[in-house]
């Protein structure tokens, strides 16, 4: 037998017998089915969850444009006073999903740049489906968001900014 | 113990799971020596392979009631393997160099031993200049004989990318010979 061929055989025999000796002793023991089952569910959840935030934070952020307009003068005020945290939360909720998608086996045996498109404007979508839905007109009215909604939709720099008559309308 | 030399991985995973623990030898015994080939090519130092190998067991043991035994048992282990050489190649952050320890051996026939030794020795150095990316998809289907879809549940990457670096692997390797 070669010097080599004896390493190898050596460092085999080393692995067999250092693994099986912590088995046996029961130094190392499997984790429970539930364990991988809880963990599975886990991710599950977190991905439903942030895929949930991402489509409410989205619709909240067209709902907050559309009800400011982005349109030609009002710019200045809609970037001054628009809570931006909104925006970003959706897109950090959207990346998480994405983490969470890139999971799954299925992520890496298809196109996941594909995934992540069909993914992104999906949330989108929904988005603008809760919006048109006019389910955001009823939260602002009802419900546990509606003092989120009164907050962030009626905010005093964007009503002064009408009350100045530089938008156009009046709101009184 | 005769009965499990027979027997699939995955019958032998179930054995494990259920019934007999120490049926996981047969599992060490079966995939050690493969692992340990497919470990050095990545990290490409012995002593760093087998601690990787050996933690790799240790690792699938704890998982192994994780493990879904329609699929394939050997796609699983590799993949431990790849994550456990990449944990310690990123916490390294080393470029290693070719083992240099090769010793000649006094026995038999000193010429074969030495020309199948320097060919060893010239197809690790040239993989050893082919970025991780390329190498180890290469290694995997040409010096482990894994197909495309066993790389791809390795490495989770597409079918068609691995395609793509092992055709990307050769190109690289053939300029490598030609220089």
């Amino acid at each position: 037998m070669s010097e080599i061929n004896r390493k190898t055989k050596n460092e085999e025999l080393k692995i067999e017998d250092g693994v099986m000796a912590k088995v046996k002793s029961g130094e190392i023991k499997m984790k429970p089915k539930w364990y991988f089952v809880l963990g599975s569910l886990l991710s599950l959840m977190g991905l439903v969850g942030f895929s949930i935030g991402a489509v409410f934070l989205t619709n909240l952020t067209i709902f907050l444009i559309r009800k400011r307009g982005p349109g030609y003068g009002r710019l200045d005020i809609l970037l001054s006073s628009f809570p931006i945290w909104i925006p970003v939360l959706a897109i950090s909720g959207i990346a998480l999903g994405i983490w969470f998608l890139k999971k799954y086996d299925f992520s890496y045996k298809k196109n996941f740049i594909f995934i992540t498109v069909i993914f992104v404007l999906s949330v989108i979508i929904a988005g603008f489906v809760v919006d048109t839905a006019g389910l955001n007109d009823l939260w602002s009215h009802k419900g546990p968001l509606r003092g989120l909604y009164q907050r962030y939709g009626d905010q005093r720099g964007v009503l002064q900014w009408h009350r100045e008559g530089r938008g156009g309308m009046n709101l009184q | 113990m005769k009965k499990l030399k027979k027997i699939k991985d995955e019958e032998i995973i179930e054995i494990v799971r259920s019934e007999d623990k120490e049926a996981y030898s047969e599992i060490i015994k079966r995939y050690e020596k493969k692992l340990l080939r497919y470990a050095n090519y990545l990290v490409k130092d012995e002593h760093d392979a087998a601690d990787i190998v050996q933690e790799s067991f240790i690792k699938a043991y704890v998982k192994i009631k994780s493990f879904n035994k329609r699929k394939s048992f050997s796609s699983w282990i590799y993949r431990i393997v790849h994550n456990e050489a990449m944990n310690l190649v990123k916490r390294e952050k080393r470029k290693v160099k070719i083992d240099e320890k090769m010793e000649f051996d006094s026995g038999v026939d000193i010429e074969e031993d030495l020309i199948r030794k320097e060919l060893k020795l010239d197809t690790r150095n040239y993989l050893d200049q082919i970025p991780v990316k390329y190498c180890e998809p290469l290694s995997l289907f040409y010096l482990e004989d894994k197909s495309y879809e066993q790389i791809s549940d390795i490495l989770r990457i597409p079918v068609g990318t691995v395609g793509t670096r092992i055709n990307r692997a050769k190109k690289i390797l053939q300029k490598i010979c030609q220089k």
